[in-house]
């Protein structure tokens, strides 16, 4: 694998986000995300003399695309490092073959946990870096009577499955539970919400992802439920969907995530200011955008180190290191290859941005088999400390 | 342009030679481990040239159901126990599966000329290598690593399945351990023997009945 240094010949990665679809609003900006680091990295001469070419194709929102499209990067492409899936069931299509021909998948996206794979970089939140901490102030201000809402699939199960484990633990109670199909149509919510309205719960907690969080939300304000008594709390929706459902409809509700656009520090700053002229002064950025980004910039730190693309050498390589993130320094973590990433807790405003709730005082270590986490929220973590 | 052979019109003595200096039995009773390849489902996708028929005809000899096909059709077969295929540039694309979730057991055949190619062969994710010309010992080794390997991996995919299952288990039993611990004042050890006892008597999983303590002890708040 060693290749003269005096070439400028491309590196190239493979990129898989939806453009189109149920899931097109979120994965459009980590293809943004994706693609703003690479044009960054490659205006500042690209990395040891070599730009960066991403072959990018749009799975159209479909799991077993993802699949395919992984095959077509690797056997086609000749292409190994990819970034690229939103959804769960995404993730586990790309898995077996970046798994079987030795590829290395960099995921954007807060997810479950309970995985590892050594050819996956996960640098989104995992349980303990979200739900762990929203469930305790939910249960703090709001009170201890959960309804769930999710998406029929992977995630939303996962999720629920974990986050009713930790309300039962300290007390609380689920008091309802919905799910309805992948790509759901805005009537399909009306039901589920007279039903939360008969159930009387103090939050919802929402695992509703894509084009359906518009809708589930809506149908709230149409309901004229007030979120400063009940509000949706949820683990996925972001700037991005708080746009596409209107601030006045989203103003009041609960996100837990590494990032928002608020995030004050200079990095930051620069970050929202670059992406704002690229795409517009309207255009806010978002927790997936933003791991997008970041994991793009350190996957070219950790090239400049290796000069190889090689799987086992980048992967060896990446594996503690540590970042500057747009929402503050996280390392990649080197027993679980998921990133260390901050607890942040937000309400959203009028201006479709979050107010801090709460804040990690660090980046808080991966743990995506909840070792550490099994029994009460009574417990303050001692990695927070 | 698809035939299935009617085996039983080969004998071994076509293919005699190789078969007696192998095994040194006949055969129709065989080697003990040859029986393994007995109605194992297999296509061929090979030019019917001199390699191909013996091929063939050695996979025959060997009791298996063979399948063959040419020109390679735009999609390989799933339904296959193995899969003998010519290595093409395009064998990745033409194969139905998507790499580490094979459908089949997969020998590729390289025909021997030109510039082997690692990086297709890698590409093809394939179980074996056969290399023309064919001898009977080729075939029946490739045939015998490549069925090997394949139920292998398929064995560890289960484990692993099999694994994050019983990890998620493992916290509602231990959930529901805790319960019963509460709940009725017993031990450790007797809250994990009350849970084993209900699943024996239920004859359900030691989860499904942690997961149904759960749910009761939360609807009775």
């Amino acid at each position: 694998m060693t290749r003269s240094s005096n070439t400028s010949e491309p590196w190239r990665v493979g990129v898989l986000f939806s453009r189109t679809g149920f899931m097109a609003v979120i994965e459009e900006t980590q293809l943004r995300g994706t693609l703003t680091a690479i044009e960054e990295i490659n205006a500042g001469g690209g990395v040891n003399g070599r730009p960066l070419e991403p072959v990018v194709y749009d799975p159209g929102s479909e799991a077993s695309a993802f699949g395919r499209y992984a095959k077509k990067l690797m056997v086609e492409d000749g292409v190994s490092t990819i970034f690229g899936c939103y959804t769960s069931s995404s993730r586990k299509a790309v898995l077996p073959v970046v798994e079987r021909l030795n590829g290395l998948l960099w995921y954007p996206t807060l997810y479950e946990g309970f995985e590892f794979s050594p050819n996956v970089i996960y640098t989104g939140a995992t349980p303990n870096q979200n739900s762990v901490e929203l469930c305790r102030i939910l249960m703090e201000r709001y009170g201890t009577r959960f309804y769930f809402i999710g998406a029929d699939y992977i995630y939303p199960r996962e999720s629920n499955r974990i986050m009713r484990e930790l309300i039962r633990n300290s007390g609380g109670t689920v008091v309802g539970e919905s799910y309805v199909r992948m790509g759901a149509s805005r009537e399909e919510f009306l039901p589920v919400m007279r039903d939360v309205k008969r159930a009387q719960p103090d939050v919802i907690f929402s695992t509703v992802v894509g084009d359906g969080t518009v809708y589930l939300y809506q149908a709230y304000a149409d309901l004229g439920l007030d979120p400063k008594v009940m509000p949706i709390a949820s683990l996925t929706t972001t700037e991005a969907e708080i746009r596409a459902m209107g601030y006045d409809v989203g103003e009041g509700h609960i996100t837990a995530a590494p990032y928002f656009q608020g995030v004050g520090n200079e990095r930051n700053s620069s970050f929202v200011r670059d992406y704002k002229k690229r795409y517009g002064d309207d255009e806010p950025t978002n927790m997936c955008l933003e791991a997008s980004y970041f994991q793009v910039n350190a996957f070219a730190k950790t090239l400049e180190q290796t000069n190889s693309m090689d799987t086992e050498i980048l992967r060896a390589s990446v594996m503690g290191s540590e970042f500057e993130a747009p929402q503050g320094d996280v390392a990649i973590n080197p027993i679980w290859g998921h990133a260390d990433l901050w607890t942040r807790i937000g309400r959203a405003n009028r201006q479709g941005q979050f107010d801090l709730v709460y804040e990690s005082p660090s980046c808080v270590l991966s743990d995506p088999y909840l070792l550490g986490y099994g029994r009460s929220l009574g417990q303050k973590n001692l990695e927070l400390a | 342009m698809q035939e299935t052979i009617d085996i039983a019109r080969f004998t071994r003595d076509r293919q005699g030679a190789g078969a007696k200096k192998e095994g040194g039995r006949d055969a129709p009773s065989g080697p003990p481990s040859s029986r393994s390849f007995w109605n194992l489902k297999v296509a061929v996708i090979v030019d019917r040239n001199d390699d191909g028929e013996r091929l063939i005809r050695e996979l025959q000899r060997l009791r298996c159901d063979v399948h063959h096909e040419w020109p390679m059709p735009s999609q390989i077969p799933a339904q296959y126990d193995v899969v003998f295929c010519v290595l093409s540039p395009d064998l990745p694309q033409r194969l139905p599966w998507i790499p580490g979730e094979p459908a089949s057991a997969l020998v590729v055949i390289d025909p021997g000329a030109g510039m082997l190619d690692l990086n297709l062969l890698h590409n093809c994710a394939a179980h074996g290598v056969l290399h023309y010309p064919v001898t009977s010992r080729s075939v029946q080794s490739t045939l015998a690593l490549a069925r090997g390997h394949f139920l292998y991996e398929r064995r560890l995919r289960g484990r692993i399945e099999k694994l994050d299952e019983s990890l998620r288990t493992m916290r509602s039993v231990e959930r529901a351990k805790s319960l019963l611990m509460r709940l009725k004042n017993v031990s450790e050890e007797e809250a994990y023997n009350y849970l084993r006892r209900q699943a024996m008597e239920r004859r359900v999983t030691i989860g499904a009945v942690a997961t149904a303590i759960i749910d009761s002890y939360e609807l009775l708040g």
